[in-house]
């Protein structure tokens, strides 16, 4: 209904289309995913405790965003928030131009379709007494997607996309299959619905090394053939960073940092980014000197700490991150992190074990442009 | 005895541990399954052994087998165990109960199914000192208070009366640590320690893990399916694969001059941080073999990248390698054969 043509690099919005947020600029194409300030509250006991407090980003159609963070820093919640199972309670959460904290009913299950998820228990996310064709098919049946002839063909050709044959493999039950094997199948799940965004949920974790090798090639092999977008969360560093163009890390329901993977990893700007970097395993019996690693745990999101909320277990913290809560900001294209006291470059060449390969571009830039 | 090379450091008067080609087999529906076949390794006092493996190499009943943990119906051991030079495989539960705890000790991957749920922290933890030390309900509360303190939990006091599930799993494992650790050991077999704990946490444990065993001289079997975790922390390797030893090696000689193709497709498929982002992952295909169905040969060769008719018909040894302590079963090698001649010539060497 809209007739006025697109008006390429103006930033003012026409009519019902979303514009560009201030995170892009407008010459940059709308982000496919756009997280503002997304708020879940929960309930517990009389207390509440705020497991995503205040979380923005935004993912560009076609890229891996990776989310890290320890356990209970809310990174699963913010997954589970952006296809509304975990409702927030602040905050929009805008899909393809479509804001889905304004919608619900068959309005919210329409506008989702094209959001899929995959969980860490690749049998327990599968119903036991169904056969693997018929759970895969399910999505196409619930959407009365096409004839009956027509989602055979998609299922057949999904199960053999996973890398599963579709003749042994469909008649069967999920026990008679690996974990690996099973997540497979969730995966051929997700995508029978030509979902855009894929949100990955530890899809890995219980998996053995062997097996989580096949599974990562597997989603950047579909994510190239599907044109798939990924929101990939993890606790593992060394996975998120082998399947992610940019890297956000997550602590107690705040963010941190958020760079490009390689950016990230090569020159972290937050304490905890190094920190979390310095506690990694390597398979190298040569990397033996490491920075001493974190102390303690996270403390309870029930009551965080003011400010800053890693001012607990920071070496660098001061008086102003007791007082005041960092602001997310950018100190190099693309790479922006919530810190008063951001390590410096020459802080960084020590921080991670990462060759140096290729001169940096992004890391060069450490002139800070505070607000 | 031929295919059990002997490091002649690790020779002198009687190791602390001596396994000799141990088996561990279950009686299944579908026939007899061998968890542990022909497994051999010494292991001196101080020294830190890594067992690796995928699931269901064996290395957990491996792990389990040694402490004795592993009994009944439809169980069958053969082999030798000999812990402090006394032989405890098939030991009665009288004989394992004086060494539970005492001198040989076990910490588990899920430290909230360990530990009972209904009893205080501090109960568990004096429970084995009243039971193996003589000391007194006052003297076993100090000593657990000082062990709680020795593995980083803050305010002892108050989680001494803590029940298990008010504690996160960081903490959990560390009350694991410290009763293991009660009655100071010389044997601590830890069962994939880390594995379900966040990075910070992991290295938090290893650390103290690495810190208490140094100080106590305590010698540890630390089994986990990740190269990462083994690679910095032990001073030899055993890689598991169905139920076999394939490769077995002092650390640093593994990751430099590793053998086994099945040690080599391991690290391969691990993502590592020094490499850049979308990197490749040398994925092994297809996965471990059903220990019911073993493939002839080799159990390797169906998934070895190298794999050649002989390996699809005859099992490779064990055999050693030119570096000492290093032993490998394969018939080719990474980087050629150092050991003695196959029995029958290969078709082509690579």
């Amino acid at each position: 209904m809209n007739a006025y043509p697109p008006q390429a690099g103006m930033g003012v919005g026409v009519g019902s289309v979303v514009g560009p947020t201030s995170h892009y600029a407008s010459s940059e194409e709308r982000p496919l995913l756009q997280v503002q300030d997304l708020r879940v509250d929960f309930r517990r006991g009389r207390s509440r405790v705020q497991a995503v407090a205040g979380v923005s980003f935004a993912i560009r159609a076609g890229e891996t965003l990776g989310l890290v963070g320890e356990s209970g820093c809310g990174k699963s919640t913010t997954g589970r928030a952006i296809v509304q199972v975990a409702r927030p309670t602040g905050g929009s959460i805008t899909f393809d131009g479509v804001d889905l904290t304004s919608l619900s009913g068959s309005r919210l299950r329409r506008a989702r379709v094209g959001i899929q998820m995959i969980f860490q228990d690749p049998i327990s996310s599968l119903n036991p007494r169904r056969r693997v064709r018929d759970i895969v098919a399910e999505p196409l049946d619930i959407w009365k997607k096409g004839a009956k002839a027509e989602r055979d063909a998609v299922v057949t050709s999904m199960l053999e996309a996973v890398g599963l044959s579709a003749e042994v493999a469909g008649p069967r039950r999920p026990r008679e299959f690996s974990g690996g094997q099973c997540q497979r199948i969730s995966i051929a799940r997700a995508l029978v619905m030509e979902p855009r965004l894929l949100i990955c949920d530890e899809v890995v974790s219980a998996l053995d090394v062997s097996v989580q090798a096949q599974i990562l090639n597997l989603l950047e092999d579909l994510k190239a053939r599907y044109g798939l977008t990924l929101l990939f969360i993890a606790h593992d560093l060394a996975v998120v960073k082998n399947i992610s163009d940019r890297v956000a890390v997550m602590y107690l329901g705040k963010l941190c940092e958020i760079a490009s993977a390689d950016t990230l990893y090569r020159s972290p700007a937050h304490h905890y980014t190094q920190a979390l970097l310095s506690s990694a395993v390597e398979p190298d019996p040569s990397a033996t000197e490491r920075p001493p690693a974190l102390q303690g745990e996270p403390p309870s999101p029930i009551h965080p700490p003011s400010g800053c909320r890693f001012r607990t277990r920071c070496p660098r913290a001061a008086a102003r991150c007791a007082a005041e809560e960092p602001a997310m900001r950018e100190i190099a294209p693309g790479h922006a992190v919530a810190c008063h006291f951001p390590l410096s470059t020459s802080d960084q060449s020590q921080a991670s074990g990462a060759t140096a390969a290729g001169a940096t571009a992004a890391g060069a830039a450490p002139s800070v442009s505070p607000g | 005895m031929s295919s059990f090379p002997t490091d002649p450091s690790l020779q002198g008067d009687v190791p602390l541990l001596d396994v000799r080609e141990l088996c561990t087999s279950f009686s299944t529906q579908r026939g007899r399954l061998q968890a542990v076949d022909q497994v051999s390794f010494q292991l001196e006092q101080g020294q830190t052994l890594g067992v690796v493996g995928e699931s269901g190499s064996g290395k957990t009943v491996l792990a389990r087998t040694i402490m004795g943990l592993l009994s009944g119906g439809g169980i069958e051991h053969s082999g030798s165990v000999r812990f402090e030079g006394q032989e405890i495989l098939g030991a009665s539960n009288a004989v394992l109960r004086k060494l539970w705890g005492a001198r040989m000790a076990m910490i588990f991957q899920d430290p909230m199914t360990a530990l009972n749920p209904v009893m205080r922290i501090g109960r568990q933890i004096t429970e084995s000192l009243r039971l193996h030390l003589d000391v007194d309900r006052a003297e076993a509360r100090a000593i657990a208070l000082s062990l709680l303190t020795q593995v980083g939990i803050p305010s002892p006091e108050e989680r001494f009366k803590s029940h298990p599930g008010e504690l996160s799993g960081g903490m959990r494992q560390r009350v694991m640590i410290a009763i293991a650790l009660a009655c100071s050991p010389r044997l601590l077999l830890a069962d994939e320690p880390t594995t379900g704990l966040d990075v910070t946490v992991q290295a938090q444990i290893l650390d103290l893990l690495a810190s208490l065993q140094e100080e106590r001289n305590m010698a540890m079997i630390l089994v986990t399916h990740d190269l990462g975790v083994v690679a910095t922390r032990t001073d030899q390797i055993i890689v598991m694969y169905a139920g076999r030893i394939v490769e077995r090696a002092p650390t640093a000689a593994l990751f430099s001059s590793m053998a086994m193709p099945y040690t080599e497709a391991l690290l391969g498929s691990t993502p590592r941080l020094s490499n850049p982002s979308h990197t490749r992952l040398a994925a092994i295909a297809g996965r471990p073999p059903d220990l019911a169905a073993l493939p002839s040969g080799c159990s390797f060769s169906p998934r070895c990248r190298y794999a050649q008719d002989l390996c699809r018909r005859q099992a490779p040894p064990l055999v050693a390698a030119e570096t000492p302590g290093h032993a490998y079963a394969c018939w080719f090698p990474l980087g050629g054969r150092v050991g003695p001649a196959p029995t029958e010539t290969p078709v082509s060497v690579r």
